[in-house]
């Protein structure tokens, strides 16, 4: 990664995370986005097209569906079309209720759609209560058929307390059923927010997955650990927070955000009611801000070349603080567990 | 025997950037920052062209560069050969 470059600046973003909707026929407790009911006023079959072409005038790379569940939305798949229309490429992240033979079958006529399930957990019993009742076997089963396409297919599953011991299972279950493990970051935003002490991993946790990712290069993760990156993983992602220099999120209603975890009045960047998406892009104050974020309180760590301070979004759910370093990074999570042992010790 | 075609990999996509060429591999994803700067548009490899198929009005230098930066775009597999 050349950071010199990402701080030259980018013409547009590498990739967008678009939440299609906040309608969701889950209610998984970890939810980024407190989804279940879709927000009043989400964009129309026409605006989300027109967010396509100028998309696609940005030349932005990747379009990174998620939600809410996309498939809620009658209109998605001529979203999808869309975006494929114009060479777009896409990755759906999905919980697999609602993909049947029919539409995986509809999906596979592309082949610039990849697409994420969601799991969380290698056991039933662990996957259920955190997603619900049922999901595991809907969600291998879409797996299933899934993998009995070319599209490319994960499975991914945000590390939690409760999973962080399946997670090497999780690895061999998706080999198991020809698909690749992704693992994605819990932030304490949405629900995820409301029961950040239940699911939180511990610093032990952290360190142990870390540990595991390091001997796993075939696992990935988004960038989401890039905070915790080891040696090992160098250069196989990013080394800083990519928000609003090589990517950026668009909320159901159309406003435009840093990330997925920072949705809120605070970080809006725009709205694409009333701007387009470059102007945003090139000229949104708090996109500026991000552009200009440096850490200092991190800058005399000795991992500061590896994460940069790591996820502000992080920093600003627990601390309030956007400049404040991550508080779950590997040097802190060293930190505590050898505090731990001294506590105990005295 | 005609000598092979390359073009960029259908994983693959470039745009311009201020610094030059900005490759993106969906198949990582993986980036590559390529600082040509004007020496190359971005549509230089959306069609197939033989490896020595360069711009005009290059010079020696800026062309053995060039040449070498093609290899190394196909060995890295942002390009293909057809």
């Amino acid at each position: 990664m050349s950071n010199r470059y990402v701080e030259m600046g980018m013409r547009s973003p590498v990739n967008l995370t678009w939440e299609v909707s906040l309608a969701c026929n889950l209610r998984c407790t970890h939810c980024l986005s407190s989804s279940g009911t879709p927000a009043e006023d989400e964009l129309t079959t026409a605006e989300a097209l027109d967010l396509v072409e100028q998309v696609h005038r940005a030349r932005v790379f990747q379009i990174n569906f998620g939600g809410g569940e996309p498939f809620m939305r009658p209109d998605f798949e001529e979203i999808l079309a869309a975006c494929h229309n114009r060479g777009i490429m896409t990755c759906i992240s999905t919980n697999g209720t609602l993909l049947d033979a029919a539409r995986v079958a509809r999906l596979a006529t592309s082949r610039l759609v990849a697409i994420q399930v969601s799991m969380d957990g290698a056991k039933r019993e662990t996957c259920d209560a955190i997603r619900g009742a049922g999901v595991f076997d809907a969600a291998t089963q879409a797996v299933k058929l899934l993998a009995a396409t070319r599209i490319p297919t994960s499975i991914n599953t945000v590390l939690t307390a409760q999973n962080a011991d399946e997670i090497p299972a999780m690895h061999e279950m998706a080999r198991s059923l020809g698909v690749s493990l992704r693992v994605s970051r819990f932030r304490p935003s949405g629900r995820g927010a409301d029961n950040w002490e239940a699911l939180r991993p511990s610093p032990a946790q952290l360190l142990a997955f870390s540990d595991w990712l390091a001997a796993s290069g075939d696992v990935r993760t988004g960038d989401s650990f890039f905070s915790l990156t080891s040696q090992e993983r160098q250069g196989l992602g990013l080394n800083l927070c990519g928000a609003a220099k090589l990517t950026c999120c668009v909320g159901p209603t159309g406003n435009m955000y840093p990330c997925a975890f920072l949705q809120t009045e605070r970080f809006k960047a725009g709205s694409l009611r009333t701007e387009t998406f470059q102007e945003i892009w090139d000229d949104s104050e708090i996109y500026t801000s991000f552009r200009g974020l440096r850490i200092h309180s991190c800058e005399e760590c000795q991992r500061f070349d590896q994460c940069h301070g790591g996820c502000p979004a992080v920093a600003w759910h627990l601390k309030n603080d956007i400049n404040g370093g991550d508080p779950e990074c590997l040097e802190r999570c060293v930190t505590s567990i050898a505090d731990d042992r001294l506590a105990k010790a005295a | 025997m005609a000598a092979a075609g390359i073009r960029l990999h259908p994983a693959c996509r470039v745009r311009r950037e201020g610094f030059g060429l900005l490759f993106y591999d969906s198949r990582g994803p993986r980036l590559l920052f390529a600082a040509t700067g004007n020496l190359l548009s971005e549509d230089y490899f959306e069609t197939s062209r033989t490896r020595d198929e360069l711009p005009e009005g290059l010079s020696d230098v800026q062309r053995k560069s060039l040449t070498k930066f093609v290899d190394q775009l196909l060995e890295k597999g942002f390009l293909r050969e057809q």
